[in-house]
């Protein structure tokens, strides 16, 4: 008997094909790569296009991984820059900067989709996403993008499965939002403070650390989010010292690991945006 | 931009009730989050994920959604990376 995450893709599938065509905001995370991919198997190569939107808040690895996907799975990609950081509203880093973003996105990508004769545009937005305050999927709304992982009710532990299920190597990946999101509210965002986090994280992968791990940005100090497993092991003074010496080669005077560890949108409930 | 800094009333208290479990620490408070700098022996002792749990409800009780903790030597500064383990 069919579980509920197969009938889900089966859902999905027969949903695209009624769409024929659709190009696909594309960041090679957990729900995109999936999306991607089934899109590819079911409407073929050339009525999938994967649109990557660059900019120095789309971390270099990420990139990588998108780019790695496609070439195995066959779909078709254009990578077009987007300029949100030059956006003041956005730059300013209000607690709906996820808006300025996506409409920054979504305003080029869809006409570059359009152009190339793909009418429907889709997002991988899943239906966890829906419970979390995510003012970007307004930008999504303004500009007709669909979200349909989300509309058939799928969560992202059922997208890992069914991702590992298709061979994608993404099913494990930890999630990774825009590198902005390490950044308060009220902190303007700008290249050389995403810079610093992103050498800081990918310092952090380079001493073996796995699983979903942030490095929060507090002016001088970077606030360290590990998971459990690994906050645990790194809670010795030895290893602290490890960790720190590899966040200050990264730019930041000091560093802290926070005693709750990982938890997604950290930075929300600090703000009172979501509730603790 | 400036460092974001204050004293409340909860950073001290807050202190307090960690001292009264042991925990001696410096606390520095950034708005919602409270700044532990603790020595190495504290730290080894945050490594038990029931007195971490602990640390995290008393600074929710005096209005700290979130607790992280930072390494000090007694000279102010993090030990040497390649500094000998200790062996008690």
């Amino acid at each position: 008997m069919k579980d509920i995450a197969a009938d889900r893709e089966d859902a999905l599938a027969a949903w695209l094909r009624d769409r024929g065509r659709v190009a696909i905001g594309f960041s090679g995370g957990v729900d995109s790569a999936y999306l991607a991919v089934v899109a590819r198997k079911t409407l073929g190569v050339e009525n999938v296009l994967a649109i990557i939107g660059r900019s120095a808040s789309y971390p270099a690895e990420q990139w990588a991984t998108a780019r790695s996907v496609a070439d195995s799975f066959g779909v078709s990609v254009v990578e077009l820059d987007t300029d949100e950081l030059n956006d003041p509203r956005y730059a300013a880093n209000p607690a709906n900067r996820c808006y300025f973003c996506k409409t920054e996105l979504w305003s080029r990508l869809v006409p570059l989709a359009r152009e190339r004769g793909f009418s429907t545009i889709v997002d991988g937005t899943n239906a966890d996403d829906l419970g979390d305050y995510r003012p970007g999927a307004q930008a999504a709304k303004e500009h007709d993008v669909h979200s349909p992982l989300a509309n058939l009710g799928f969560t992202k532990a059922e997208i890992r499965e069914r991702s590992r299920l298709l061979g994608i190597p993404t099913w494990s990946q930890p999630s990774s939002p825009c590198l902005s999101s390490r950044l308060p509210y009220g902190t303007s965002v700008t290249p050389q403070r995403l810079g610093q986090v992103e050498r800081a994280e990918r310092a952090l992968r380079a001493l073996g650390i796995g699983g979903d791990l942030r490095v929060r940005y507090h002016d001088d100090l970077a606030r360290v989010e590990l998971s459990q497993r690994a906050l645990a092991e790194w809670l010795s003074p030895e290893r602290f010292a490890v960790l720190h010496n590899a966040v200050t080669a990264a730019g930041f005077a000091r560093v802290a690991l926070d005693l709750r560890g990982f938890r997604s949108g950290s930075l929300n409930v600090l703000h009172g945006v979501t509730a603790a | 931009m400036s460092i974001r800094r204050e004293t409340t009333g909860g950073q001290p208290a807050l202190e307090g009730a960690l001292a009264e479990r042991g925990l001696v620490v410096k606390v520095e408070s950034r708005a919602g989050l409270a700044v532990l700098i603790a020595d190495p022996a504290t730290v080894t002792r945050l490594g038990d994920a029931e007195l971490r749990r602990t640390a995290l409800a008393l600074a929710r009780e005096h209005g700290f959604s979130h607790v992280a903790i930072e390494l000090r030597s007694e000279g102010g500064r993090v030990p040497r990376a390649d500094a000998p383990l200790s062996r008690d």
